[in-house]
């Protein structure tokens, strides 16, 4: 009996991270990027182009569009987190991002955005 | 037993989702803060930074006020790297989290409405704060459209 009542609350707790979970992040669609990653001597430089047009608050008003900006860029190898940067509406129109870290050839880096009103986009690359 | 099992692995699963620090979410006042002072008062909190070795680097003399582009590198064994700038609505730009083991070398793109200066905020491992100041010359303000 207890063990029965163990593993339904197991259950129950699972289905509840699951809920938690699914409401948190937003499933990222995947878009076009424009990703170099090469690796020399251990270290992975990499340069990430992602088209999006950076409107902010008072350029939004102007053209009497909503403003949209990317808020969050991540970059993970694996489930090792590389890069990770919160942004803001200052950001250039398609902004270009470059950064370093330790890695090695063959890897899949997976860069994810994030915009104002929380949808997420992502893109794989294999670093050369 | 089972139960303090299942909890380790929750608590496991959290702190993996944590590692990727949203400072948007985390610190909401940074991003609407007009001055550079609020917006490291709170990000930081109160906090004095010292002149460090940080290398910020962006052209004297900007044509295109809309992509400024602009680096950030330091040895010094950092946390977090924070960018402000001082003329456009609000100062914050960019926070960046050092992962562990690479260090801090970050370059972007920004936009900037007027001739100004952008100052870099280094949080250092030790605790200690540097910062870096350089002004520039935009010649073609960035945040008209």
């Amino acid at each position: 009996m207890k063990k029965l009542i163990l593993a339904l609350s197991s259950i129950a707790l699972m289905a509840t991270s699951v809920l938690a979970e699914a409401t948190v992040n937003v499933v990222p669609t995947k878009v076009k990027m424009k990703i170099k990653a090469k690796e020399k001597e251990g270290i992975v430089k990499a340069k990430v182009s992602i088209s999006h047009n950076m409107l902010t608050y008072d350029q939004a008003k102007k053209k009497g569009k909503e403003a949209n900006f990317i808020t969050h860029i991540t970059a993970t190898v694996g489930d090792k987190v590389v890069y990770d940067a919160s942004t803001s509406q200052f950001l250039s129109k398609n902004p270009l991002v470059k950064f370093q870290f330790a890695g090695k050839k063959g890897d899949k880096i997976k860069i994810t955005y994030t915009q104002l009103k929380g949808e997420m986009f992502f893109a794989t690359k294999k670093i050369k | 037993m089972k139960k303090s099992i299942l909890s380790l692995v929750a608590v496991a699963a959290m702190t993996v989702s944590l590692s990727a620090t949203d400072y948007r979410a985390e610190k909401p006042d940074t991003w609407t803060a007009h001055d550079i002072s609020t917006a490291i008062t709170a990000l930081y909190g109160n906090v004095t930074p010292v002149e460090g070795d940080i290398k910020l680097k962006a052209p004297k003399v900007a044509s295109n006020g809309g992509a400024i582009p602009i680096s950030v590198k330091t040895d010094i064994p950092a946390k977090t790297v924070a960018i402000f700038q001082d003329v456009n609505p609000e100062a914050a730009v960019a926070v960046f989290t050092v992962p562990e083991g690479s260090n801090a070398h970050f370059a972007l793109k920004i936009k900037m409405k007027k001739s100004g200066s952008i100052t870099a905020i280094v949080e250092g491992k030790d605790g200690k704060f540097y910062s870096k100041k350089l002004s520039l010359e935009v010649a073609l303000g960035g945040c008209e459209g």
